[in-house]
């Protein structure tokens, strides 16, 4: 048994995963790769039957780390989000088999989400460790292993580009207007993360600047922000740290709670576009090593 | 040989049980879980005031919690002490 996956409490055995895998394509050695995003996504802190059964739109996105980018064939380059090589197209179309077949997350039953998305489809990269600055993903979030899986519910990503600056606050004044926005449920959910997705230009730019990536959280943390009254105005109900309440409204209030939950991973090839993607908010990212 | 797998899994048990439904209201207590959506409270609070209107039973503990996370310890351990039927909602 990998996972009992609410809200039907279906039993996610590496049997069952491995038809729905089959169903989505995938060649067998791609097989651990799914076990492994099921298991991190049975984690409590995913909290799977929110994830699932919300109006809002959220999916997990599968981030594959380490050596398996390249033995297993992901893209982890040009196009990572999109239109979809096989690793990459199938996983996180396995993924979301699990989620429809074991978990029940149909429309309607099982979720709620208003309009759905696209990323309900299918929603999974690679980490570009070759064309990173820094150290790989898993590994500086204490995951010290050859290959390794994240998964983060959330928005499909919102695009920010920056075609010419040459210093980092520029590129990432862009990307702090792409998360101060009222429209995500960061705004009103101070736990949720935000998934920076830097493509390797960007990432060089602000590496070459001596800045790590706790350099570019702690910046978008200082950024991305609203006057605390503005949120007042916008929303019935914040699901806030206490802190956040006793600010005054004129006071710049950031769109999550901690620069740690702004996470940063390098992804996609050549060219000035990055992205970020929201949180439902009330879920964290989960990181495993990969199962043999 | 041709196998067929099917690809949903076995359900697996409930972690917990709904309680046998009350045969009567009259002279128990009602507990109030406010998902804190919009209007919710407003709805959940009639109906609990209407139904010990009718019944005979009153409107005890009141409590909020998020929607989208379970309810907290000290919420679900109150309320099985001080009542025995709970309104509350689901989604929005």
């Amino acid at each position: 048994m990998v996972a009992v996956l609410p809200p039907r409490l279906g039993e996610a055995t590496r049997r069952v995963i491995a038809a729905n895998a089959v169903m989505a394509g995938c060649p067998p050695e791609l097989t651990p790769v799914v076990v492994t995003a099921v298991r991190a996504l049975a984690r409590p802190e995913v909290n799977l039957r929110g994830v699932n059964a919300t109006t809002h739109p959220v999916a997990p996105l599968v981030v594959v780390h380490g050596e398996a980018v390249d033995a297993l064939g992901f893209n982890a380059g040009l196009g990572v989000l999109g239109p979809g090589n096989r690793a990459n197209a199938t996983v996180g179309r396995a993924v979301r088999l699990v989620l429809l077949h074991v978990a029940g997350a149909v429309p309607g039953p099982g979720d709620a989400s208003t309009q759905g998305g696209p990323a309900k489809y299918t929603y999974c990269i690679a980490e570009n460790l070759p064309a990173s600055p820094w150290e790989g993903y898993a590994r500086s979030v204490g995951v010290h292993a050859p290959s390794a899986v994240t998964v983060h519910c959330g928005e499909a990503p919102h695009n920010f580009h920056d075609m010419d600056s040459d210093e980092p606050a520029r590129i990432l004044e862009k990307c702090a207007t792409a998360m101060a926005t009222f429209g995500v449920n960061n705004a009103c959910i101070s736990q949720g993360e935000f998934f920076v997705l830097l493509c390797p230009e960007h990432a060089a730019t602000i590496a070459g600047a001596g800045w790590g990536r706790r350099d570019v959280a702690s910046f978008l943390y200082e950024r991305a922000r609203r006057p605390a009254g503005d949120y007042r105005a916008m929303f019935g109900s914040l699901a806030w740290d206490p802190w956040m309440h006793a600010v005054p409204d004129d006071h710049p209030l950031p769109v999550t709670g901690s620069a740690d939950n702004i996470r940063v991973v390098v992804t996609g090839g050549a060219g000035k576009h990055s992205s970020v993607v929201p949180s439902w908010g009330m879920t964290a990212s989960v990181t495993l090593p990969l199962e043999g | 040989m041709v196998q067929i797998v099917a690809p949903d899994g076995r359900v697996g048990a409930p972690p917990v049980g709904l309680a046998a439904p009350k045969r009567s209201l009259a002279g128990l207590t009602i507990g109030v879980l406010d998902n804190n959506k919009p209007n919710a409270g407003l709805l959940l609070d009639r109906v609990a005031s209407r139904l010990a209107e009718r019944t005979g039973a009153i409107v005890g503990f009141r409590a909020e919690k998020n929607a989208a996370i379970p309810c907290e310890d000290q919420v679900l351990d109150r309320m099985t002490k001080e009542v025995q039927v709970v309104l509350t909602g689901s989604a929005d």
